[in-house]
């Protein structure tokens, strides 16, 4: 490999190192000029950037879990269109049965979920390890705060 | 409204008031106060006296079609509501003026400014609090009963009593809105519907009795805030949601608000009212707190989706996941015994 090809891998900055440059911008030069409203929006703002950073990471399983499940549980579904709602519009019409596997789904679903949008959550810690005999590990992309 | 017209506008209300004033007095120190995400809290202070306005920055019609009481009383009724409270001994600030939806201002209320800490994070965990958090469920429990005392017949015409099928109705219905994007929350709507209690008294309920809206000094619970979304329901879900996980600000091992346990809010329940509801029937509505919640994340999305509010609100609409992992969480412990 030539010093050229090193500075063309160099060059090519993902969206994940985009956020990061927003998040730190916000965070170190933004926010200490602000006032006390603002520099609690610019928190704010900082911490919904650490949201989609982790649903980057984390939402091509959460995808892949809500499909699965829209397989199992709804097989004469449409697959063509959102699979959430069909699995919501199926349960307010009794047509799942709640059994452990179901409920199985929705823990690991709101595992990913919160490992999303809130890592921090006291509760998700405590669900976490009462649940740990399911296979989903989030601690790697919650780490991104 | 920028703070300077604000400050105007209250100029003008503020001449008319019996609060001791000289000639030619301005309001001064105009802050708004964070958190509250329907409505603006100001604080500022009129010649010696520290007092507060709320007002409704956006108007209710944009939202109208989300019918139910997540977005909460008009503040007239909840002016309304606070004064019958004061009857009843519960510490809530006096209220000096109630201002219509045609006022300049729109519609508002000025009232006394209350001593104390209303942030949780400043209160929950320093040691200058450590005697006031001691007693506060204790308290908590005294004043969710007083407040349970109100009479009925008194109430705006906006809080009537509401079955609980007619809840879940309004529930379902908005779940559909809000396009179905959640199973957790259906599952939690079913399940709910499935073990509702039957033939609770109805009386009238803070609704959102929360650790975040308790004033707090350092000998106890100082005022209750925010009446916004009181209603008429059984009363032990007034106190199953000041216990709900949501609301414990990580402290999750004390189940009340963070800071207390279920007996000693259950006795000052009890030292008021005579009796208190079981703990069985409180862990039912921390379910239904939880399922709540995530309907005003919802409601929150769809409010900044309207163009509505700031980041916060944004930010808000992701702290449904929290209010699904609850749902989840508590009917599974539930249904373990």
């Amino acid at each position: 490999m030539t010093e050229l090809d090193d500075l063309i891998t160099a060059t090519e900055v993902t969206s994940q190192e985009l956020l990061q440059a927003v998040k730190g911008f916000l965070a170190e030069t933004v926010t200490p000029a602000l006032n006390d409203r603002d520099q609690f929006n610019a928190r704010v703002a900082a911490n919904v950037i650490g949201i989609v950073q982790r649903e980057q990471a984390l939402g091509p399983r959460l995808l892949a879990l809500d499909n699965a499940a829209f397989r199992k549980w709804i097989p004469d579904g449409s697959p063509d269109q959102d699979v959430v709602p069909q699995i919501s519009q199926a349960l307010a019409k009794r047509m799942i049965k709640p059994d452990t596997a179901f409920l199985d789904y929705l823990k690991e679903r709101q595992l990913l979920l919160s490992a999303i949008n809130n890592p921090r959550y006291a509760n998700r810690a405590i669900a976490a390890e009462k649940w740990r005999y399911l296979t989903t590990d989030t601690d790697s992309a919650s780490d991104i705060r | 409204m920028e703070p300077e017209a604000l400050a105007e506008h209250l100029n003008l209300v503020l001449e008319g008031l019996a609060i001791d004033h000289p000639a030619g007095t301005r309001v001064t120190n105009l802050t708004r106060l964070s958190g509250g995400a329907n409505n603006e809290t100001w604080r500022f202070t009129w010649h010696e006296t520290p007092l507060i306005l709320r007002r409704r920055p956006f108007s209710a019609e944009s939202v109208e079609n989300l019918d139910g009481n997540i977005l909460g009383l008009s503040l007239v009724d909840e002016a309304h509501i606070i004064q019958l409270a004061a009857q009843t001994g519960v510490p809530v600030p006096h209220i000096y003026t109630v201002l219509e939806t045609s006022h300049p201002l729109g519609e508002s209320f000025v009232m006394a400014f209350i001593p104390g800490e209303s942030i949780p994070q400043q209160w929950l965990n320093a040691s200058a609090f450590s005697a006031a958090r001691k007693g506060l469920a204790y308290e908590c429990g005294v004043a969710l009963a007083q407040t349970h005392t109100v009479d009925c017949s008194k109430l705006p015409q906006s809080i009537k009593p509401l079955t609980l099928a007619h809840r879940f109705n309004g529930i379902q219905r908005r779940l559909q809105i809000f396009g179905d994007v959640s199973p957790a929350m259906q599952f939690g709507l079913n399940w709910l519907i499935d073990h509702a209690p039957e033939d609770v008294p109805c009386v009238l309920l803070h609704g959102d009795f929360r650790t975040g809206n308790l004033l707090v000094h350092e000998q106890g619970l100082a005022g209750i805030l925010d009446w916004e979304l009181a209603h008429q329901g059984p009363p032990a879900e007034d106190l199953g949601y000041l216990c709900a996980h949501v609301w414990r600000f990580g402290n999750i091992e004390k189940p009340v608000g963070g800071f207390g346990e279920y007996d000693d809010l259950l006795a000052g329940y009890s030292s008021i009212a005579g009796w208190a509801p079981d703990l069985k029937s409180l862990k039912y509505w921390e379910i239904f707190a939880a399922l709540s919640w995530g309907l005003v994340c919802q409601t929150m999305g769809a409010l900044w989706h309207s163009g509505s509010g700031d980041i916060e609100r944004a930010a808000v609409a992701r702290r449904r996941s929290e209010a699904e992992l609850d749902l989840i969480y508590l009917i599974d412990a539930w249904e373990a015994g």
